[in-house]
């Protein structure tokens, strides 16, 4: 049984913060992978080990000019250190000359 | 720069979601047939060479179209609806901000009492929540305090518990994590009798609106604040109902001179939260015997058995952060108390009674769940100096190995029926939810305050 409260007209507030983020234009991509130097990160799980091989095989096989960067020169991007791995990639990705970013593994 | 992020087919939603979480709609993602853990090495090079090449190129090449336009939000003090308590919990729900439960409806009179009991501003950050990239501030934990059934007395430690889950340490961005774990809040402090917090029978239990409403306002947080919903940022497979607070029986360490969790953690001497996640539990029911030497062996043995591919936070991922928790009832800290142990001794014993032969733990982080890269054995990362020597003090392949890599990893807290002789084991998802302790400030007018709620 709904008593008079129940029924009595209120005005709510919303219940959620605001975003510290907006919405950004992503990255212009590349015509082509010829001569273009990928990195590679994973966050050590979920067969990355056997995927990233089999990529780099199949990516050169079709575009005989694509460099990598193992994923091991990064550091895993989940793990005890994930912060400080995240937080340097921007310069480390620079540093090594890295043209786009093949990231796994989510699942 | 542009990326191609590797996503298996049941993550592409959690994926997307998580891209416009973070001001990066349309983000490509790249296909990986299944799951790669039930594919034969045949199979996920099949899948991997047919699918998912081909998308990665188009990732990594193809120009995308824009995803959309910023959405306006509310202000703070907006108000976005009215109705009646129907009508206001219908469309609570239906813009996914309430839990299915009946909310009491936030309006501007509750959470300005609430706020009352802070005495930070409204508009002070706490901190920014993972995946979504929300502000939480001390009006946003009114208002979802206010929902959640709480008292405005509450609001200390609510604010409390939001400053932990934006501690970096504890890890909130991995609340939606595939096990499902749920978030433990244990509290500390006077403020447990002076708020008629259960620590005694049941305390576990839902029941009383302490303990209760304060685990519903966590969940709801993550929901509102942080962003995890079902089948959207949330990939908990089975997951788990939000946990009531668990207040420790302060008498009863007192008695025994042993030191409380937050104590235990590093804030000393008051009110506290302590918030860790845990995979699972059990309670270890009939603890037989009058001291430690007949106790701690089936203690040790339930709280092995609560741990398996967790031990991957023992020696892999995080390494040294998985944090097993021992809920003892009173009567069980009495008995073993009694013969002057304290809490470090207790570890200590803990540490050496809870082990498993090192093929068993192997076996766990390596050939039944691939969670630790190249399935090392614990010799090896012994000897590549990445866990300590314990886990390897001979090749024998059956020796006994420790489930965490100290013995103070070993967590252990006081609570339930003071009379029954019943222990309750959890077992800790490391660092995706790591315990992280905020000690609980009080308004200065706290005890008129508190004098004038238990008038109303």
């Amino acid at each position: 049984m709904s008593t008079e409260r129940d029924r009595a007209t209120e005005g709510v507030l919303w219940p959620r913060g605001r975003k510290t983020v907006d919405v950004r234009p992503l990255a212009k991509r590349l015509g082509t992978l010829d001569g273009i130097t990928i990195g590679e990160l994973w966050d050590d799980l979920f067969r990355g080990d056997e995927i990233f091989p089999i990529l780099e095989e199949e990516l050169t096989r079709r575009f005989p000019g694509v460099r990598f960067v193992r994923y091991d020169t990064f550091g895993s991007t989940h793990g005890r250190d994930e912060q400080r791995v995240l937080a340097e990639l921007p310069a480390r990705l620079k540093e090594l000359n890295v043209d786009a970013v093949i990231s796994g593994m989510a699942c | 720069m542009p990326s191609a992020s590797l996503v298996c087919e049941g993550f592409r939603g959690q994926a997307a979601t998580t891209a416009t979480g973070l001001g990066l709609p349309g983000l490509p993602t790249a296909l990986v047939p299944g799951h790669v853990d039930v594919q034969s090495a045949d199979e996920l090079r099949h899948n991997v060479a047919a699918v998912t090449v081909d998308e990665v190129i188009r990732n990594l090449t193809e120009t995308i179209s824009s995803v959309g336009d910023a959405v306006v939000e509310p202000a703070p003090a907006d108000i976005v609806f009215e109705g009646n308590l129907d009508e206001v919990n219908r469309f609570f729900y239906e813009n996914d901000w309430s839990d299915g439960l009946p909310i009491v409806p936030p309006t501007p009179e509750r959470v300005a009492e609430f706020l009352r009991w802070s005495e930070l501003p409204g508009e002070t950050e706490l901190g920014v929540l993972l995946p979504d990239q929300r502000r939480a501030t001390v009006w946003n934990v009114a208002v979802n305090g206010v929902m959640a059934g709480c008292r405005p007395e509450y609001m200390p430690i609510l604010v409390a518990l939001v400053e932990a889950m934006a501690d970096p340490r504890y890890g909130v961005e991995h609340s939606g994590n595939t096990p499902g774990a749920e978030t433990l809040i244990i509290l500390n402090g006077p403020i447990i009798k002076e708020l008629g917090f259960n620590y005694e029978q049941g305390a576990l239990r839902d029941g009383i609106q302490a303990n209760t409403t304060i685990g519903r306002f966590w969940r709801l947080y993550l929901r509102n604040i942080a962003g995890f919903l079902h089948h959207r940022t949330d990939k908990g497979t089975f997951g788990n109902t939000w946990r009531v607070v668990l207040a420790e029986n302060e008498d009863a360490l007192r008695r025994i001179g042993w030191t409380t969790i937050a104590e235990d953690q590093g804030v000393p001497g008051g009110n506290a939260v302590t918030i860790s996640r845990y995979t699972g539990g059990g309670v270890i029911v009939s603890v037989f015997g009058n001291g430690p030497d007949q106790m701690l062996p089936y203690l040790a043995d339930s709280i092995v058995r609560k741990v398996g591919w967790e031990l991957m936070f023992t020696v892999g991922m995080g390494v040294g952060s998985q944090r097993p928790l021992l809920l003892l009832s009173p009567i069980l800290a009495e008995t073993l108390a009694k013969p002057g142990l304290d809490k470090a001794a207790l570890k200590q014993r803990l540490f050496e009674l809870c082990r498993i032969p090192a093929s068993q733990f192997e076996r766990y982080i390596g050939d039944w769940t691939n969670l630790v890269p190249g399935r090392p054995t614990l010799s090896g990362l012994v000897k590549a100096g990445l866990i300590p020597p314990v886990f390897a003090e001979s090749e024998d392949p059956e020796r006994l190995v420790p489930i965490v890599c100290r013995a103070e990893d070993l967590m252990i807290a006081v609570s339930g029926d003071p009379l029954r002789t019943n222990a309750y084991a959890f077992a800790h998802n490391g660092i995706l939810g790591f315990p992280t302790t905020k000690p609980i400030r009080l308004p200065t007018e706290w005890p008129r305050l508190l004098r004038k709620a238990r008038g109303r």
